[in-house]
Formats: C-alpha cells, sequence, structure tokens
C-alpha cells in the first residue's frame, strides 16, 4: 500500500534516525512512504496557545495538499498525527469551522474538505501491514531483549478510534512480533515533559526522571515520538543526578528496533545519532 | 499548597470569565471539584493553582488571579485530565485559551513558556517550519540568556551528530506565500471575533 508521508520537522533534524528507519523498515514490509510535497510545520503544541484558527489551518494546509494526492497521510509524529488528527475531529464536532477554515485556505488557493484520513506510523505498521507481516519479515529474534513500549501521551488521546487512551497495546504486539519481550509498565502514556523540558527544565527532568526510573529492568525503551526520544535519551546526565542514580538507558525508535529484527545494519538506522549508545542492548542481544 | 484565603469584593470578580475561557461554560460550570484532573496532571506539583483549584477560580470569575499564574503554562497538553473527567469539560482547550488570553493581555511576558511559543511561531511564519537553531536563539534572546548554557553541551553533541544545521534557510518551504497568506488571514479572523 502506498501513504502520503509528513516526516514532521523533528524528524528531518534532531529525530533523522527515525524518518530514515521508517523509509527503510516501510520498504522491507512492501509498503511506500511517499513524503508530501511541501508539508508545513503542524503548530506541535506552541501554535495553538497563540492562535486558535492558526493551529487549525496549519495542520489543514498539509491536509488540504494530501486530500489533492489522494492517498491516506501518515506521519511518525505524535504531535503532527495529533494536529491533523484534530482538524477532522475538530470539523465533525464544529461545522461552522468549515467556513472559517476554508476561508483561511482559499487565501493560499487551497481547499480541505475533510477527506483525508490521518494514520501514526505505529498504526499504519501494527493494523495495515499487520503484526503477522513483521513477524515474517524477522531475520534476527531479538529474543530475550526486554524493551519497555512507551507510547507518549499524544498518540493515543484524540480519540477511542483506535487503543484506548491509558493501557494501549499495538506497540507491546510489535514487540513481541519481533521476539523480544514487553515489560509490563503503567507509564505507557505518560507525559515525557514535552517543550518543558526547554522552558521549565526542573519540571521536565522530573517528568523523564519518573519515565526512565520506572524502566529500569529493561534493555531498552522503545517509543515512537521524537519528542519523547529527545526528552528520554538526552537529558539523562541530568536526570541521573535527580535521580541520584546512573541511568544510562538506550531510547529507541520503534522502527530501529524493528530494522534491527529485520537484519538492517546500525548504518541503515541510524542507531549512532542516539545519544545514549545502543550499543550496550545490542551487546544483551548477542549474550543471548 | 498552603491554603489561599480569598477576601471576596465585587471588583475582584469578573462575571463573563468563564464564558470567556471555557469553550463549553456550562459544562465548567458542572466542576464537581473531584480533582480526577490533578490527579492525573503530571505538572500540577509545581502549578501555582492545581487544575481542580483553577476551575473553581474561573468559576468564580477570578480573572487577574487565573492569568497570572503559572498553572497553565506547565500544561503540556497530555490531555490525561481531559480523557478522564467525569463532567467532560475540556480542561486542556480551556488551558490552552488561558495560554492565549494571558498572552494577549500582556500578563503572559514573564513565563519561558510563552516565550518559546511566541518564538516558535515566528520561525514557522519565517520559513514554514521548524528550524532548530533559529527557534532555539529566538527563545532564549527572548528569555533567560543565562539558561541557554545548560543546553550548549548538548547543542554541540547534536550539531556534531548532524541532528541540526546551522543553514535556517535550508528548512524553508517552496511555497512560503502560501503560509504567510495563511497567517495574515487567520490574523484579520482572530481580530474580528
Amino acid at each position: 500500500m502506498k501513504y502520503s508521508y509528513m516526516p514532521g520537522c523533528s524528524l528531518l533534524s534532531t529525530a533523522r534516525g527515525y524518518d530514515t528507519s521508517a523509509r527503510a523498515v516501510v520498504r522491507e514490509l512492501g509498503s511506500e512512504l511517499i513524503e508530501l510535497d511541501d508539508w508545513n510545520c503542524c503548530g506541535a503544541n506552541a501554535i495553538e496557545s497563540v492562535s486558535y484558527l492558526l493551529s487549525l489551518a496549519l495542520p489543514a494546509r498539509n491536509l488540504a495538499l494530501a486530500e489533492q494526492a489522494n492517498r491516506e497521510l501518515v506521519t511518525g509524529c505524535s504531535s503532527c498525527f495529533f494536529n491533523l488528527f484534530k482538524i477532522n475531529h475538530c470539523l465533525r464536532q464544529e461545522p461552522a469551522l468549515q467556513g472559517k477554515l476554508d476561508e483561511i485556505l482559499a487565501a493560499a488557493g487551497l481547499r480541505y474538505s475533510a477527506t483525508c484520513r490521518v494514520r501514526h506510523l505505529m498504526d499504519v505498521i501494527a493494523n495495515d501491514i499487520g503484526v503477522k507481516a513483521v513477524t515474517n519479515r524477522v531475520e534476527r529474534k531479538l529474543t530475550g531483549l526486554k524493551v519497555v513500549p512507551y507510547y507518549g501521551c499524544q498518540i493515543v488521546r484524540p480519540s477511542d478510534e483506535y487503543n484506548g487512551p491509558y493501557l494501549p497495546a499495538a506497540l507491546d504486539k510489535l514487540i513481541v512480533a519481533v521476539g523480544a519481550e514487553p515489560v509490563p509498565y503503567l507509564w505507557k502514556t505518560r507525559c515525557c515533559g514535552g517543550v518543558l523540558m526547554t522552558t521549565e527544565k526542573a519540571v521536565g527532568v522530573n517528568l523523564a526522571a519518573e519515565i526512565l526510573a520506572a524502566a529500569q529492568s529493561a534493555d531498552c525503551i522503545v517509543t515512537v515520538c521524537p519528542t519523547c526520544q529527545m526528552n528520554l535519551d538526552a537529558y539523562q546526565s541530568e536526570i541521573s543526578v535527580e535521580l541520584g542514580v546512573r541511568i544510562r538507558m538506550p531510547v529507541l525508535f520503534l522502527t530501529q528496533l524493528l530494522g534491527l529484527a529485520f537484519g538492517l545494519t546500525e548504518k541503515d538506522l541510524l542507531l549512532d545519532l542516539n545519544i545514549v549508545p545502543v550499543s550496550g542492548a545490542l551487546r544483551q542481544l548477542q549474550k543471548i | 499548597m498552603a491554603e489561599k484565603v480569598f477576601n471576596l469584593t465585587r471588583d475582584m470578580l469578573d462575571p463573563t470569565f468563564a464564558d470567556l475561557v471555557a469553550p463549553d461554560r456550562e459544562k465548567l460550570l458542572t466542576c464537581i471539584q473531584c480533582g480526577t484532573c490533578t490527579a492525573s496532571c503530571p505538572t500540577a506539583h509545581a502549578m501555582d493553582y492545581t487544575p481542580r483549584q483553577l476551575w473553581r477560580l474561573i468559576q468564580l470569575g477570578l480573572k487577574e488571579e487565573v492569568l497570572s499564574c503559572n498553572s497553565f503554562w506547565l500544561c503540556t497538553a497530555c490531555y490525561s485530565c481531559t480523557s478522564r473527567c467525569p463532567r467532560g469539560i475540556a480542561c486542556t482547550k480551556t488551558m490552552f485559551t488561558l495560554k492565549r488570553m494571558a498572552l494577549s493581555t500582556g500578563v503572559a511576558k514573564r513565563h519561558a513558556t510563552a516565550h518559546f511559543y511566541e518564538a516558535f511561531t515566528e520561525t514557522v511564519r519565517r520559513h514554514g517550519r521548524i528550524h532548530d537553531v533559529e527557534l532555539m536563539t529566538i527563545f532564549f534572546n527572548k528569555s533567560k540568556r543565562l539558561q541557554a548554557i545548560s543546553y550548549t553541551r548538548l547543542g554541540l553533541t547534536l550539531w556534531r551528530k548532524g541532528k541540526v544545521s546551522l543553514d535556517a534557510a535550508g528548512v524553508n518551504i517552496k511555497r512560503l506565500d502560501q503560509m504567510e497568506a495563511i497567517f495574515r488571514k487567520a490574523e484579520e479572523l482572530e481580530r474580528k471575533r
């Protein structure tokens, strides 16, 4: 199956490993991500704090472009997913918004008729491609690797459409599909700290510390959001100080984990771009 | 948190406040103070008022007290409260409205998160996408310059790994004209409201 694909800003910079591994893994699974031409920033949490209409119009431009391409729009970024998904939801709930959105998009010569389905990459891999297809593609079973399935908050919150808001299972199933072991974990959908890691560091560090502290029995954490990965991966020295324990926990993107099981190389998956080296978790694998 | 006593006088109360703040005022007025929102909130411990307390202050119309507190700036929009509220109150959406109101009335200027959101908006308008280095530069200029020091090492690591670039124009979308048109039209319609 072919999908329109919006990497989102983070996947072009701090989360490049996610973009590269996502494209590689989806290709391995026989589907195709076709990058949406000229997509723009979804607005994250920032734009809605400044202008409500703009927070609708920015993702709507992408949806208008994707509607022209006539394919489902996939993104691996939970913030992009949330914002894009929200537009269809808002238009259903508040039909009066359509007029305003039409007016704004018309200024850019665009129109969105609310027909583009928005998907998160995790959902596409788990439910379209399917757990079975993932299992079938495995070349190197990750037997014995203990993995924390960390979903983050925004991927599961917007709707009842899939997963449910607190104890989702798609990621767990994919971890099982590659032969690894999902660790029972109650903080699956707890906030990673988001923007606060930048603006109120003490609070951000505190949130990420709770998540990492609860994950200590695992070999690595797997996540499906660029912000979560960054917050959990990049601040472990500060978090170690906060907790009084040295934390050195590899944090991989789902697609990096799948790629390893598919026999792709560390280079194919840009594993060297992760801040905490993933080699520790890999050594664990070789032991097994 | 220590208990705070208000000696309420009529001039402290703005009866229209709940109308302005909540997407659905009637629902907000049905808040039973159960505290599910606060219990669900990952940052409530750092807030001047917990979410539960905030809803009560809004019901009462204590506009200035609400708009000058830090609570909504600590909302990361994880939507835990919204999905759990037994009254169906749009808690997170209300937090967003408070952020916008605080920004437009000027009381927000001392909060770092407010500076960040403004810097973010500026960057998106200019490039259509986020350029991390430019965003952080504008942000640190607007807020606490000194704080930048604690991010220097990480910034260098990211740069060494090729995860951030210094070329801001490199992220530009092709149709920046569309971006500008969208920003202008949205601003125009926001003014009309």
